[in-house]
């Protein structure tokens, strides 16, 4: 009995030993011309579904054409922009080569340490193809940490029949001819109004000791707009979709959402729908612009992949002007390469330019300081104390003062 | 007075049930209510996630076709598949381990009884996920957190811990007379025999209850699976595709699919627990007479 278990036992161990090795057995060896590689690469799905054109198999095939010094085995793998950074920081090791990531999490792959830093003619290029902000929301203490492929920021859909061309310029002229929505309590939208008169955060949105400056006159006379805003009839909170449905019934005819909605919207309006960078409010008498959050979406390299070269060569292909045409041909996704925004047939894409307008003329870069985390809970919390009446013009003063103090602590 | 007391006795009693049941049909309407929100949403027509009438105003199948067919991107059925394997898988081996760990403990008296029972009462203190990590870890140096492996990584994370959730089998267990199994062994069964074939027929209810927590723990974590399938989406079980159809992306044009889904996921649980309910009663009924 004893004798059998232990038989069991060794069999077991020596399984599990075999299955350790098996996992790291690579197939690298380099023979002259042609080097074996194995790219792992992970993209949303939506780049991988014949639905809509495999845009990752067909980039990476017309990059393995381009290459044929390697013979690349590829592994695809589903990841979205928005947690892919987060997967990877997990367990950078058994992560893929390439990825796609949000830049607002640019710091959690630092702070994993697995995020490859891009230089040389690899930077260059990157740097030719690309408007500086965008690069420099690729950039961090000096270096640059991914290949940029699209913009990621927030702007105006409307019904052309109810707003004209003048109209959209300002919100409040805006409120007097239809019914406008908003998202009042997600604090990524929210900001737009204090940053438009004048509020900082961390400086230029780099400097983590210069903290936020969401107080004093400025920002208190904003707090006061918002409660006005708050009480306009035809102004609605968009929360949980529900700016959408007031869209779909007819109720609301303006909202702020992304490129990611634009499908949905051009179902719903059709040729009515409108898009636009963000309008002006008045404050006081006089016009303020509203600012966005912007970001860009770009393709990192793993820190500790084996393949460096092969992996920042296929993520300098998959940003390239070639791959985001076939990525604007197939899935709408808005270009940032400056080659092809130029060109006349994208050019023309009222979303495109509504996009790149937003992020040139009416947004801030989102800062990615670690201290921004402190900064969400207590704009949202800004909102929803207006929304429910806890705030009020009375005061407004001592809330908005209470929301910056929030901003600058740790809340330890 | 006592007349009065005695005239109304009856009437009293209507008021009282009354009473009773209106408050009881209260209760059970505000607990189902979010079930049939659902099962409505599920046939909603209208699209989006939000929408101001509370009833849909058309109905349609159409979300429950899509889940099946609309494949490219959020694969529901495969996922479906995956979770059904690796529930089932997970479901046989921990109902063993958590019945055969209880009867040990119930039945036999070794040094380290005391001891195990001691130690499982306080690891099961923790949650599990707080080994998560490590747990991760370990299966990646086993070589089990890529391809086809994932769902044996999967089965034995839901089934491994199995054995320290004894206590309500052992408690029911130790109800049984130990009699029983003294006059097996005086008839020559083995200790396999006598759990086999008298303590486990007799436990029926304990069966079914265990059946069907070991079902349904893996059939709806979300945590461990999210952790050790990360990018391979070809592993994915249900509870990580509905979460992702909330997403920013897709929750205007899945939402009313996720209500569909969350219908569909709830369909292999009834139907266990219809096909295992009757044992629920007829359990100990005329067994154990010693």
């Amino acid at each position: 009995m004893k004798k059998k278990f232990l038989v069991l036992m060794t069999l077991l161990m020596s399984l599990c030993l075999i299955g350790g090795c098996g996992s790291q057995g690579q197939s690298a060896s380099g023979n002259g011309e042609t080097e074996d590689i194995r790219l792992m690469v992970w993209a949303p799905s939506e780049d991988q579904s014949k639905d809509s054109g495999e845009w990752l198999r067909k980039c990476c095939e017309a990059f393995a054409k381009e290459h044929p010094e390697y013979n690349i085995h590829f592994v695809y793998g589903v990841a979205d922009e928005a947690t892919a950074a987060t997967t990877v920081a997990q367990d950078p090791e058994s992560s893929a080569d390439v990825f796609m990531y949000a830049n607002d999490n640019l710091t959690v792959l630092k702070d994993a340490k697995a995020a490859a830093k891009f230089g040389g003619i690899y930077e260059q290029e990157v740097i030719d193809t690309n408007s500086e902000t965008i690069v420099n929301s690729l950039r961090s203490d000096g270096y640059l940490y991914g290949v940029p492929f699209t913009t990621n920021t927030w702007y105006m859909f409307y019904d052309k029949s109810v707003f004209s061309e003048e109209d959209i310029k300002n919100l409040d002229t805006m409120l007097e001819r239809g019914v406008v929505s908003f998202p009042f309590t997600n604090s990524w939208y929210l900001p737009a109004f204090y940053v438009g008169n004048g509020c900082t955060l961390f400086e230029d949105g780099t400097v983590e000791e210069a903290g936020v400056d969401f107080a004093g006159e400025k920002a208190d006379d904003v707090t006061n707009y918002l409660i006005d805003l708050m009480a306009n009839p035809n102004f609605v909170v968009d929360a949980d979709g529900s700016g959408m449905a007031g869209l779909r019934d007819g109720s609301v005819n303006a909202i702020f959402t992304g490129s990611w909605d634009a499908a949905s919207i051009k179902e719903i309006l059709g040729d009515n729908m409108g898009v636009a960078s963000l309008p002006c409010y008045t404050l006081n008498g006089e016009e303020k612009q509203m600012y966005a959050y912007a970001g860009s979406k770009a393709i990192g390299v793993n820190a500790t992949s084996d393949n460096m070269v092969a992996s920042i060569q296929l993520a300098i292909y998959l940003g390239s002007a070639e791959a985001q045409r076939l990525h604007y041909e197939l899935r709408n996704v808005v270009p940032c390469n400056t080659e092809l925004l130029n060109d006349e047939s994208i050019a023309g894409d009222m979303l495109v330019t509504a996009q790149n307008d937003t992020f040139n003329n009416t947004s801030i870069l989102q800062p990615f300081v670690s201290a921004m985390s402190n900064c969400w809970t207590p704009v949202e919390n800004m909102g929803k104390g207006i929304r429910n009446k806890s705030v009020t013009h009375k005061n407004a003063k001592e809330q908005t003062q209470a929301m910056n103090d929030a901003m600058n602590s740790n809340g330890l | 007075m006592e007349d009065v007391k005695y005239g109304s006795a009856k009437r009293r009693r209507m008021i009282n049930d009354t009473i009773v049941h209106v408050s009881l049909a209260i209760l059970a309407f505000i607990w189902v209510f979010p079930i049939i929100w659902v099962v409505l949403t599920s046939f909603r027509a209208e699209k989006g996630s939000y929408v101001s009438t509370f009833l849909p105003q058309n109905y349609t199948i159409d979300n429950y076709v899509r889940l099946f067919t609309d494949t490219t991107i959020l694969n529901f059925p495969k996922m479906f598949g995956n979770t059904l394997f690796i529930a089932i898988c997970s479901c046989i081996l921990s109902t063993f381990y958590v019945l055969a760990t209880a009867y040990c403990l119930s039945r036999l008296r070794f040094k380290l009884r005391k001891p195990y029972m001691n130690m499982a009462m306080v690891l099961g203190l923790f949650p599990g996920f707080m080994s998560m990590v490590a747990v991760y870890f370990i299966l990646k140096a086993l070589g089990l957190s890529e391809g086809g492996l994932i769902r044996l990584a999967l089965i034995l994370c839901y089934s491994g811990g199995a054995g320290l959730g004894f206590q309500i089998a052992k408690g029911f267990f130790d109800t049984i007379p130990v009699a029983i199994d003294e006059a097996a062994l005086i008839d020559g069964c083995t200790r396999w025999q006598i759990f086999w074939k008298i303590s486990l027929p007799l436990s029926k209810p304990m069966v079914v209850y265990t059946v069907l927590t070991a079902f349904i723990g893996p059939w709806v974590d979300f945590i461990f699976a999210k952790v050790i399938c990360r990018a391979n989406a070809d592993y994915y079980t249900v509870a990580i595709g509905l979460w992702r159809m909330l997403e920013k992306e897709y929750i205007d044009s899945w939402y009313t699919c996720f209500a569909a889904g969350a219908v569909l996921i709830s369909i292999p649980i009834a139907i266990l627990f219809m096909f295992l309910q009757r044992y629920y009663v007829d359990g100990m009924s005329g067994a154990v007479k010693g």
